[in-house]
């Protein structure tokens, strides 16, 4: 079978991916940009703060909101380490109760809130979010650096959940095996596979579990 | 048991663009002495005025005593070593908590033993994993820290002025060009933001992009 040659920014099959957290990933990220072929101007280096809606039941969706979006995907599947996310459902806020009821609180796994309004501003939502007991609302401001690696899309990005720092790096393809090549290319081999959901809740206490360094 | 300790006055600010307060603490100050260590905080989301936490198998716990001048001024008591009998938990460290206390199970506990059975099953409770590199120096005869720490893995950059003499804590602020609309935040406080148990104000550490 002929493999679907990826080109960054655009849509492909549901990608597999490799991504891991920690405090130095900087002599991995010196080879992503030695080893990366050149890549679009818009991907070089991109900001955005987000944020993240974690509880301690979920560890498959992961939902964030950015620009007053909100994006949910959830796991698909594992395959020699790599995970397979797809998207659940995209939402712009105001967002209407029956959305939130139908489709976005049953994504957190936790108990219903009452919803008494017809539809909420993003600011009602948080409010909602920040009184729920077994839900928390995390902040996450990023600046991501792309590249392109043995045919996978990568990124080197600085992350500051609720304010404190930590590195992240992927690489990210419709194929497994490039992705594993990858991996071992850029000395990440034995790493953890660690996804931003996880990654909030070590940092936030949620999981007791260690970032990879 | 009660150390004979007399409480100092403290300003601490966390934030991951502190470099132009540091440059001015080394050129008022040689940097004395480097230290790093690792500790444990034990954190709820509830107000309270207590800083709970273990180092090198230790438990101490620093009491708020009073807040003068935007300083805060903390009074430590050490509540023992580990393992630590379970009588001591839960007349000394729940109660600094402000969470009610479970049943115990055993008499004495090891540290891994609290935080495993007692700690994370508990949901009022959350722990902080603080690994520190804290750097020594003295700016108008206080003792000034700068360190950068890691909460749970994730990097943040605190610095610290501190003294019995309150006026001299404020003197070391205005010689570092600390002014009086910089909010003085103490570890909890700093961690409980990290970990969302309370809510992040607007000037919390934003990230200059």
């Amino acid at each position: 079978m002929t493999k679907e040659k990826l080109k960054i920014g655009e849509i492909s099959k549901p990608r597999f991916e490799f991504r891991t957290f920690g405090r130095d990933l900087e002599e991995a990220a010196y080879r992503m940009t030695r080893l990366s072929v050149p890549v679009p101007e818009k991907v070089w280096e991109r900001t955005s703060e987000e944020t993240y809606i974690v509880s301690k039941t979920n560890n498959i969706n992961n939902t964030k909101i950015r620009d007053g979006k909100m994006d949910i995907k959830t796991f698909v599947q594992e395959v020699d380490g790599l995970e397979q996310w797809n998207p659940l459902m995209k939402g712009e806020f105001p967002i209407s109760a029956t959305v939130l009821r139908e489709e976005v609180f049953p994504a957190f796994q936790v108990e219903m809130p009452p919803l008494d309004k017809e539809e909420y501003s993003l600011e009602e939502f948080l409010a909602i979010i920040k009184n729920h007991p077994e839900l928390l609302a995390v902040t996450v401001e990023k600046e991501r650096y792309g590249y392109m690696v043995n045919d996978t899309i990568c990124e080197y990005g600085m992350v500051w959940i609720n304010g404190a720092l930590v590195e992240t790096i992927n690489s990210e393809s419709t194929e497994v095996e490039d992705i594993k090549k990858t991996i071992e290319m850029l000395g990440l081999g034995g790493m953890e596979n660690i996804n931003y959901l996880q990654a909030i809740k070590r940092v936030t206490g949620m999981i007791d579990k260690k970032l990879v360094n | 048991m009660i150390a004979s300790v007399i409480p100092r006055y403290e300003f601490r600010i966390f934030g991951n663009a502190l470099s132009k307060i540091e440059e001015k603490i080394m050129a008022l100050s040689p940097r004395e002495k480097t230290r790093q260590m690792d500790s444990v905080y034990l954190l709820t989301p509830f107000k309270r005025r207590n800083n709970v936490k273990i180092r090198e198998g230790i438990m101490d716990i620093k009491v708020l005593e009073q807040e003068h001048a935007g300083l805060q001024q903390w009074n430590p008591f050490l509540v023992g070593e580990f393992p630590l009998e379970a009588d001591v938990i839960k007349t000394v460290v729940f109660p600094a908590l402000g969470v009610e206390s479970p049943v115990f199970e055993r008499e004495k506990y090891t540290l891994s033993q609290f935080i495993a059975e007692v700690i994370t099953i508990d949901p009022d409770l959350a722990v902080a994993y603080v690994w520190k590199t804290r750097h020594a120096y003295t700016v108008a005869d206080c003792i000034t820290e700068v360190a950068e720490i890691k909460v749970n893995g994730a990097t943040i950059k605190t610095i610290c002025i501190e003294s019995e003499d309150a006026g001299k804590v404020l003197e070391a602020k205005k010689l570092l060009g600390i002014g009086s609309n910089v909010e003085n935040v103490s570890y909890p406080l700093a961690l409980k933001r990290i970990m969302g148990l309370t809510s992040l104000p607007e000037s919390w550490n934003n990230i200059d992009f």
